[in-house]
């Protein structure tokens, strides 16, 4: 389909209210395509094994996005897909997409679930940081990782110590600023052509995105960019705007979706559809070559909880099993940054989605967020955690998160608080000074052996 | 049928969010000599009660309480006039008026929120997404609200809190109303920063700042 059709439908669909939409079209067709094809969630089940289950949830989702369509809520318009048109966009869905540049220029493949190729690892995350300095250092920190193939760039929301405003022009210059400085720490990693896989990821106005990706600046058509769904099934023309210009850049686009489990997706099962959904429909909508697939519990904001853990890991098998799209899983966890938790959270999602077909994407706190919280020897660590997971089958995973999940299941819902960077790091030498750091690590090793995961001892 | 029965027809309708059902079970209780008063206590309330329990428990979402409460509200459309006709009043935690602040257009925490607040006894005028800090202040006076609550996940967008915070300090009105944060970008510490007078990390902890803050305001419900 050529986009500027895509884009007419925006314009030519039928039009209704956001709330008819939602309440009228998408909640009974999701309701719908899960009692017809039969999708129940066994609450002992942490990781899907049942290959019937995850084409069913597959399909599930085609018949959704034909029957639902996606919202834009500039024109109060429905854009409308046919199933030939919905099924021409899983047939071209690149299997392969190369990022960055010279030495560190490598090509990102798609996995399959129960597979034992190495999964790409996205580390870091675009958490807020409080000044250059720490983000400097941070992004420093998080591309020196041996193991890491691309970061996430944090977000740098202040200009001069003040707020940026969302499409004011102090956003602007804190986004240009933060793409400058991100160029900057990569170099100082000695890695300079290390892929940015989150452009720009908490930008607002597509004016300052598009602005932020000037060349000279420091980003690269060899980076990903990011478009965003919102909740649920919704796309505006800030989106449609990102397609019409990372399409013309030549730039691969990462479509995210952030279904919400208690929200209008309704429970797990529905979490699981919705999220394959929004795959196909980001590579539709957005002509996405990788996906951010990031469902969230409402009530306890982590990817953690054991419906998350199911329905997250089962959308990434309903894609890896029927097209060759790659997924990170964005992993809000529990924990504060630097906590025993938030290891063992890491640990327990990773073998969960990698198990099912995913890449390795690195996590942060939820509901336990705070500024530089960012802690590269975190990340280090889920890293390698990632990658032991890798060879992992679906049903070892679940046993294992059957082990790990009550280990931290009592601190979802009152999160342990974590360290900042300046708590843990020397600001001026990047070193770590919080030493009881890699001790609770190395006893998480320990458990997490124990727990068959196949991690090797370090200190 | 029998008032008990009815009863529980009503309850179940709510809980299940059958209009068709709790309209009829409610003109028969009528009929059946039980006062206005009386159902709402005896079967609305305990039943939207019991929706809230189960939606907390992770028994049923969003679209259901949602099926609920516009059941709930069928019911009452029934009920209220035939108590102010009375003289009477129907009680009400208190009045909120509460919106997305400019700039962001996330509106699924906003949405659950209000529809929290609604089953919990709360009046919720909604202002959508992207709502400009006079908006909220304008509705606020126009609606006699005791809560502005404003929602914001962008940490670009934070600023347009602090805002509504501005303009009622500006206009004299600040006592006049509480002032709730959240969204995904707010913290305590945010909070505390612009004079805010309440914040919470969850719609569900939201609901309790906001009766907490209600009943601060001095709000006597009748």
């Amino acid at each position: 389909m050529q986009l500027a059709e895509l884009f007419a439908r925006a314009d030519d669909g039928p039009l209704m209210p956001q709330d008819q939409f939602v309440m009228r079209r998408l909640v009974p067709a999701l309701r719908s395509s899960i009692k017809d094809l039969d999708i129940t969630w066994d609450k002992n089940t942490f990781v899907n094994s049942d290959d019937g289950l995850a084409d069913r949830v597959f399909e599930a989702a085609l018949r959704l996005l034909e029957t639902v369509g996606v919202y834009c809520p500039n024109s109060d318009r429905v854009m409308e897909f046919s199933a030939a048109e919905i099924a021409a966009a899983v047939a071209g869905c690149p299997e392969m997409v190369e990022f960055g540049e010279g030495a560190e220029r490598q090509t990102l493949r798609a996995r399959r679930p129960d597979s034992t190729a190495r999964p790409w690892v996205h580390v870091g995350g675009g958490m807020n940081v409080s000044d250059e300095t720490v983000y400097l250092r941070t992004v420093e920190g998080m591309a020196s990782i041996v193991a890491a193939d691309s970061i996430a760039a944090p977000s740098l929301p202040l200009v001069e110590g003040k707020p940026a405003r969302a499409g004011s022009p102090q956003e602007i210059m804190a986004a240009v600023r933060a793409v400058a400085l991100t160029r900057d720490g990569l170099r100082r990693a000695g890695r300079p052509g290390l892929p940015v896989l989150n452009a720009i990821s908490t930008v607002a106005a597509s004016s300052t995105m598009f602005a932020a990706t000037h060349p000279e600046f420091g980003m690269r058509p060899s980076d990903g960019y990011l478009i965003d769904f919102l909740a649920e099934m919704i796309a505006g023309y800030e989106s449609l705007q990102r397609v019409a210009y990372f399409t013309t850049l030549g730039a691969p686009i990462a479509s995210v979706a952030t279904p919400m489990y208690g929200g209008y997706a309704g429970g797990a099962e529905g979490v699981a559809v919705l999220a394959t959904a929004y795959m196909v429909a980001g590579r539709l909508l957005f002509r996405s070559c990788y996906h951010f697939n990031a469902p969230l519990h409402s009530r306890l904001l982590v990817v953690t909880a054991k419906p998350m853990l199911w329905a997250n890991s089962l959308a990434n098998q309903a894609i890896t099993r029927n097209m060759p799209m790659s997924i990170f899983n964005t992993a809000y966890l529990a924990g504060g940054s630097g906590t025993r938790t938030s290891h063992l959270e890491t640990a327990a999602y990773l073998l969960a989605v990698v198990s099912s077909g995913g890449h390795v994407y690195t996590g942060h706190a939820g509901s336990a967020a705070q500024v530089d919280s960012l802690l590269p020897i975190d990340h280090e660590f889920q890293a390698e955690i990632g990658l032991a997971a890798a060879g992992v089958s679906r049903a070892e995973a679940n046993r294992m998160v059957a082990v790990l999940y009550p280990l931290y299941e009592s601190h979802l819902a009152s999160p342990e608080p974590g360290r900042t960077y300046d708590e843990v790091y020397d600001r001026s030498t990047g070193r770590l000074t919080a030493k009881d750091l890699e001790v609770i690590r190395e006893d998480v090793r320990d458990e997490l052996v124990t727990v068959g995961v196949r991690l090797t001892k370090t200190l | 049928m029998r008032q008990e029965d009815l009863i529980v027809s009503i309850k179940r309708a709510v809980t299940d969010g059958r209009r068709e059902e709790v309209l009829a079970a409610t003109r028969s209780v009528l009929a059946e000599g039980m006062s206005p008063r009386e159902v709402i206590e005896a079967a609305l309330v305990p039943a939207i009660d019991e929706v809230g329990r189960m939606y907390v428990a992770e028994e049923l979402f969003l679209p259901e309480m949602m099926e609920s409460a516009e059941t709930f509200q069928a019911a009452m459309e029934v009920l209220q006039p035939l108590i102010e006709a009375g003289g009477g009043a129907v009680a009400c935690v208190g009045t909120v008026v509460l919106g997305t602040v400019r700039g962001d257009i996330h509106s699924i925490g906003k949405d659950i929120l209000a529809l929290l607040l609604r089953t919990a006894g709360f009046s919720v005028h909604d202002l959508g997404v992207d709502v400009a800090p006079f908006d909220f202040v304008s509705k606020a006076q126009a609606v006699g609200a005791d809560i502005i609550a404003c929602s914001a996940l962008l940490t670009t967008t934070l600023t347009a809190q602090r805002d509504v915070v501005e303009v009622l300090a500006d206009e004299g009105r600040r006592e006049d109303y509480k002032v709730m944060v959240g969204g995904g970008a707010t913290s305590r510490e945010w909070a505390d920063s612009i004079g805010a007078d309440g914040w919470a990390a969850t719609a569900y902890g939201a609901v309790e700042m906001a009766r907490r803050l209600s009943a601060a305001a001095g709000y006597v419900a009748d």
